[in-house]
C-alpha cells in the first residue's frame, strides 16, 4: 500500500508539471525543451527555503513556484514582447534550460554543486499531491474556459488571425509561459520533498522531454487526457519492470508515430467532463430520470 | 603571449568542427525553417559506425571512415524520409515538426543506450598524430587534420551550392519553398538531397569529435554548440554558420584556458540566450520576428 502511494505520489507530482504544460505547449502552442530549468528552480528553492530557513512546506513550495516564474517571465518578456518565433523561443528555452543545471552544478556552497543536495526532509504525502492536483485541475480548466483560454487557443491556431482580433498575442505567451512555469516549479519542490535529495543532473533535457511526453500522448487540447496520460506514464514503467529501461525508446517512438498519425494525441479535442460521466451512468442505467416519463 | 597563441590555435580548431556542425544544421533550418533537434542523433551514428567499421579487421582504414560519412548521411535522409516528410506534405505546424525531432533523437540515442550501451569506448585511431612546432607553439596534427577536413568540406559545399544547377535548385528552395515547388523544382528530392549533406557533414563532426574525446550516445549532445554557433551568427545563415562556429569554438576555448573549464558551457548557453533575446537576427541573418 505504501508503495502504491509513493508511486502514486510520483505521477500525481509528474501530472501537476503537465498542466502547466498543458497551457504551454497544449493550448498556446508554445514549445519548450528547458522546462526542467523551472523544475530545478522550484525545486532548489523550496528545498533550501525549508532547510536553511525553516519555512513551512506548503510556504517554501510556493515561493520555489514564484521564483521560477519571476525567472519565466525575466526570460518570456524579453523573447516573447520581441515577437520572437516559436523555434527560436524553443531554442532559447534549450539554451535556459542548460545554464539552470550548469549553474546549480557549479555553485558549490549551499547547494552542493554537481554533488547535489542531500538530507532534504521528506515532507510530501500522496494527500498533498492529491489537494495540490485537483486544486491544479480546477485552476487549468478555468484558465482554459475563460477568455485566456480562448486567446492561447486562437494564438496556437492562426496568430496573425489573432492579433487581427485584437488579441495581444505577447500577452497570452508570456502569462501561458509565467503559469507553466509556476506550475512546473511547484512540481519540483513536491519533488524534492519527496525524493529527499537533488542533483543538477536529475533537472537535464531528459527530463524536459518526459515533461513534454503526457502533453503529447494525451492530446493537445485536452485537460484530462495529458492528466491520464501522466498517470499512466508513471506507472507502466514500474508494472513492467523488464520494459522500464525501454521507456525512452518508447517515448521517441511514440512522439514520432503520433506527430505522423494522429497529431492531436490519444484524446484529440476531447475532455471527460460530468456529462460524460452522467452517459455512462445512464448506460448502466442509473441516471436519475429528469424528464417525467412522457411515453406513458 | 604564446599562451594566448596556443589557445587560440586550439579554438580555431574546435571552432572549424562547430563550423560544420552549425552549417548542417543551418542548413536544414534556412530551407525547412525548423530547429532540428535529432541532428545529434546522425552524429552519433556517425560516430557508432566509425567504431565499428574500424574495429572489422576486413576493413581498411580510409574506407572504414567514408563508410560511416554515407552511413551518417543515409540515417539523416531516412530521419527526413519516415518522420519529417509525412508532416511536411500535410503542411503541419512547426511545434509538430519539433515534436518529432525530439522523438527521433530520444528513440536513436535511447536505443543505443540500451542495447550497446552507454559506456564510453576510444575511436580505434591513434589519437595523437603528432605535433608541429612553430616557435613555441605547438599544434597537435589531429586539430590541423580537422581544421583542414572541415575547411575542404566548407570549400565543397559552398561550391556545389553556388555553381550547380542542384545547388541553384537548394538556394530556391530556402528563399521560398512553395513557389519553389512551383517552378518545377522537385522539393522532395531537395529535401533528401539536403538532409543527406547534413547528415555527412554531422558525420565528419561526430567522427572527430569521437576520436578527440569517446564514441559514447552522448557524443551528440555537442550539436547543441551548433544551435549556439548557428545563433550567433544568424539562424539559418551558413556564412554565419562558420563565422558564429569559429568565434565559439575560439571564445570557448579563451574561456577554459583562462578562466576555467567549469564555466565554458555554461558560459555557451548563456551566451545563447542573451544573443536570441537581444540579437536575435545573429550576425547575417534575416529579419527573424513573427512575419504578417
Amino acid at each position: 500500500m505504501r508503495y502504491l502511494l509513493g508511486v502514486a505520489s510520483v505521477a500525481g507530482i509528474s501530472m501537476l508539471a503537465t498542466m502547466g504544460m498543458v497551457i504551454l505547449t497544449g493550448y498556446t502552442g508554445l514549445f519548450s525543451v528547458g522546462h526542467a530549468g523551472f523544475m530545478a528552480i522550484g525545486a532548489y528553492t523550496s528545498a533550501i527555503l525549508v532547510m536553511r530557513f525553516n519555512v513551512p512546506f506548503l510556504l517554501a513550495l510556493v515561493a520555489g513556484g514564484l521564483l521560477a516564474t519571476l525567472c519565466s517571465l525575466l526570460i518570456g518578456h524579453t523573447s516573447l514582447r520581441g515577437r520572437m518565433r516559436g523555434d527560436y523561443f524553443a531554442i532559447a528555452m534549450l539554451g535556459f534550460g542548460e545554464s539552470i543545471r550548469l549553474i546549480l552544478a557549479n555553485t558549490k556552497p549551499v547547494i552542493g554543486g554537481a554533488m547535489g543536495l542531500p538530507g532534504i526532509p521528506q515532507k510530501t504525502t500522496f494527500w498533498h499531491v492529491l489537494v495540490i492536483d485537483i486544486i491544479a485541475l480546477i485552476l487549468v480548466r478555468n484558465y482554459v474556459k475563460s477568455q485566456w483560454g480562448r486567446n492561447s487557443i486562437a494564438v496556437r491556431e492562426q496568430e496573425v488571425a489573432a492579433m487581427m482580433m485584437g488579441v495581444d498575442v505577447a500577452k497570452v505567451k508570456i502569462w501561458a509561459l509565467a503559469i507553466s512555469a509556476f506550475f512546473v516549479g511547484c512540481s519540483g519542490g513536491l519533488w524534492a520533498f519527496f525524493m529527499t535529495y537533488l542533483q543538477p543532473a536529475q533537472f537535464s533535457q531528459t527530463r524536459s522531454s518526459d515533461l513534454l511526453a503526457s502533453v503529447v500522448f494525451g492530446g493537445m487540447n485536452s485537460i484530462t487526457g495529458p492528466a491520464i496520460a501522466s498517470f499512466f506514464l508513471a506507472f507502466v514503467p514500474e508494472l513492467l519492470r523488464e520494459v522500464a529501461k525501454w521507456r525512452l525508446v518508447a517515448y521517441g517512438a511514440v512522439f514520432v508515430i503520433i506527430m505522423i498519425v494522429r497529431p492531436q494525441g490519444l484524446f484529440g479535442y476531447k475532455d471527460i467532463g460530468f456529462e460524460h460521466i452522467n452517459k455512462i451512468l445512464g448506460k448502466l442505467g442509473l441516471k436519475r430520470r429528469r424528464y417525467a416519463d412522457v411515453s406513458q | 603571449m604564446d599562451r594566448f597563441a596556443q589557445q587560440a590555435v586550439t579554438g580555431l580548431s574546435i571552432g572549424s568542427i562547430y563550423a560544420l556542425l552549425a552549417v548542417g544544421y543551418a542548413l536544414i533550418f534556412s530551407i525547412f525553417n525548423f530547429s532540428n533537434f535529432a541532428f545529434g542523433s546522425s552524429m552519433m551514428i556517425g560516430a557508432y559506425a566509425a567504431y565499428y567499421a574500424l574495429k572489422s579487421p576486413s576493413i581498411p582504414t580510409w574506407a572504414a571512415i567514408i563508410l560511416s560519412l554515407l552511413i551518417g548521411a543515409a540515417s539523416s535522409a531516412i530521419i527526413e524520409r519516415v518522420a519529417y516528410r509525412p508532416l511536411r506534405v500535410r503542411n503541419s505546424p512547426k511545434l509538430f515538426l519539433m515534436i518529432t525531432a525530439i522523438g527521433v533523437n530520444l528513440l536513436l540515442v535511447q536505443s543505443v543506450v540500451v542495447v550497446i550501451g552507454g559506456e564510453y569506448r576510444a575511436l580505434p585511431l591513434p589519437s595523437r598524430l603528432g605535433v608541429i612546432s612553430l616557435g613555441r607553439v605547438n599544434i597537435a596534427i589531429n586539430d590541423l587534420l580537422a581544421a583542414a577536413v572541415s575547411g575542404v568540406s566548407l570549400l565543397a559545399l559552398w561550391t556545389f551550392l553556388e555553381k550547380t544547377r542542384l545547388g541553384r535548385a537548394i538556394r530556391a528552395c530556402s528563399y521560398d519553398m512553395s513557389t519553389a515547388s512551383l517552378m518545377g523544382i522537385p522539393v522532395d528530392l531537395i529535401a533528401f538531397l539536403v538532409f543527406a549533406i547534413s547528415g555527412f557533414l554531422a558525420a565528419v563532426s561526430g567522427v572527430f569529435c569521437a576520436q578527440k574525446y569517446a564514441v559514447s550516445p552522448y557524443v551528440g549532445d555537442i550539436s547543441n554548440k551548433a544551435f549556439i554557433a548557428s545563433v550567433l551568427g544568424g539562424l539559418g545563415s551558413l556564412p554565419g554558420a562558420v563565422v558564429g562556429g569559429l568565434l565559439l569554438g575560439f571564445v570557448e576555448t579563451m574561456i577554459s584556458g583562462f578562466v576555467s573549464s567549469l564555466y565554458r558551457d555554461l558560459f555557451s548557453y548563456s551566451l545563447l540566450v542573451i544573443a536570441l533575446v537581444f540579437f536575435p537576427q545573429g550576425m547575417f541573418g534575416k529579419d527573424v520576428r513573427e512575419s504578417l
